[in-house]
């Protein structure tokens, strides 16, 4: 539970923003007259709503807004272009080790050696994007920031 | 009487059926808006220009699984202040905060009054990096109240916190935010 003076300055804040209701406005107005210490801390708070009140966003050139939807719309469309790239490349690959196995490391016609050499080579292929999975995971799993998000 | 929330949802529910010309309003209608957020929120104009795109791509992608009886803006601050997030934490991870601080630029003097313009300029510098050095909660709170000026119900209802919890938020956001800016003075 908050003690009365904890009340009172987080009151402040409602009160240099006008969001109090009036009997609440009158009693910390009652506090005010008697504590020191919250006088200077809205002197503080005022102080900061002045400096942060001559202040405003600085402008972007009009021509940048104006360029803004075909920027939103070449992205998307960037998007959508490299998802079906991904896909297609996915498919193809897939065809194509179906064939590589069928087709030669399965053949006996062709050098046992060469068909182990081929086989091998790939699954050193298959165990490094494995293991950059795993690192790529293992790496979000301690991301400190993930708990933060709403 | 049709509310701005009305509108946004008419929109969101045109997305659904594929209208792209409804995509284009939506993103007229809160790009400023949007590269705003994220600016106050990372301090840095092409970071936050990103984000803000990225944010309607997000709504552009995920809009059939929008809910119409929810209002699409809390959303869509939700999907911005994530990206911003994103943003921040790999930024931390480059261990660059302190260059980021330096070539922010994201606050400037109303140049109104030119024989302050000094001190002002000199406040500006000082305030621009006590902003960035507060926590993400911090900074994100006296964005919405100082330079969005939003009401206390709004922005409970935007960070789905009770409006008492932004009261005490912004209390400790201020409190913070004075004493770095009095030490950096």
């Amino acid at each position: 539970m908050k003690s009365g003076e904890d009340k009172y300055r987080i009151m402040l804040s409602g009160y240099i923003d006008n969001e109090l209701t009036p009997e609440d406005k009158m009693e910390l107005e009652r506090h005010l007259s008697a504590c020191q210490d919250c006088r200077r801390e809205l002197e503080a708070f005022n102080k900061l709503k002045e400096v942060t009140g001559a202040m405003r966003y600085a402008d972007i050139p009009e021509y940048v807004w104006e360029n803004y939807w075909k920027g939103i719309y070449r992205r998307v469309e960037l998007g959508l272009g490299w998802l079906l790239l991904s896909i297609g490349v996915i498919i193809i690959l897939g065809f194509g080790l179906c064939a590589l196995v069928q087709k030669f490391l399965l053949n006996p016609q062709e050098p046992f050696l060469l068909r182990i050499g081929v086989a091998a080579g790939g699954l050193g292929l298959i165990i490094l994007l494995v293991s950059l999975i795993r690192e790529r995971l293992f790496a979000y799993n301690r991301d400190r920031y993930k708990e933060i998000r709403r | 009487m049709k509310t701005v929330e009305d509108d946004d949802n008419e929109l969101i529910a045109a997305i659904q059926r594929g209208r792209k010309t409804a995509m284009k309003t939506l993103v007229e209608r809160y790009k400023r808006k949007a590269y705003y957020l994220a600016l106050g929120m990372v301090g840095n104009s092409d970071e936050a220009y990103e984000i803000s795109q990225e944010a309607f791509i997000r709504v552009y992608r995920s809009a059939k699984g929008f809910d119409l009886t929810h209002r699409f803006f809390p959303w869509f601050y939700s999907i911005i202040s994530n990206l911003c997030k994103d943003t921040l934490a790999r930024r931390e991870s480059r261990e660059s905060r302190e260059v980021d601080i330096e070539e922010s630029e994201f606050l400037l003097v109303d140049k109104e009054n030119p024989e302050t313009k000094m001190i002002k300029e000199e406040e500006t510098k000082n305030l621009r990096k006590a902003l960035l050095k507060l926590d993400f909660d911090e900074r994100e709170i006296i964005m919405l109240k100082h330079f969005r000026d939003m009401p206390y119900d709004d922005i409970a209802s935007l960070l789905k916190i009770p409006k008492g919890t932004v009261m005490s938020r912004l209390y400790y956001a201020r409190k913070k935010l004075a004493k770095v800016f009095n030490e950096i003075r």
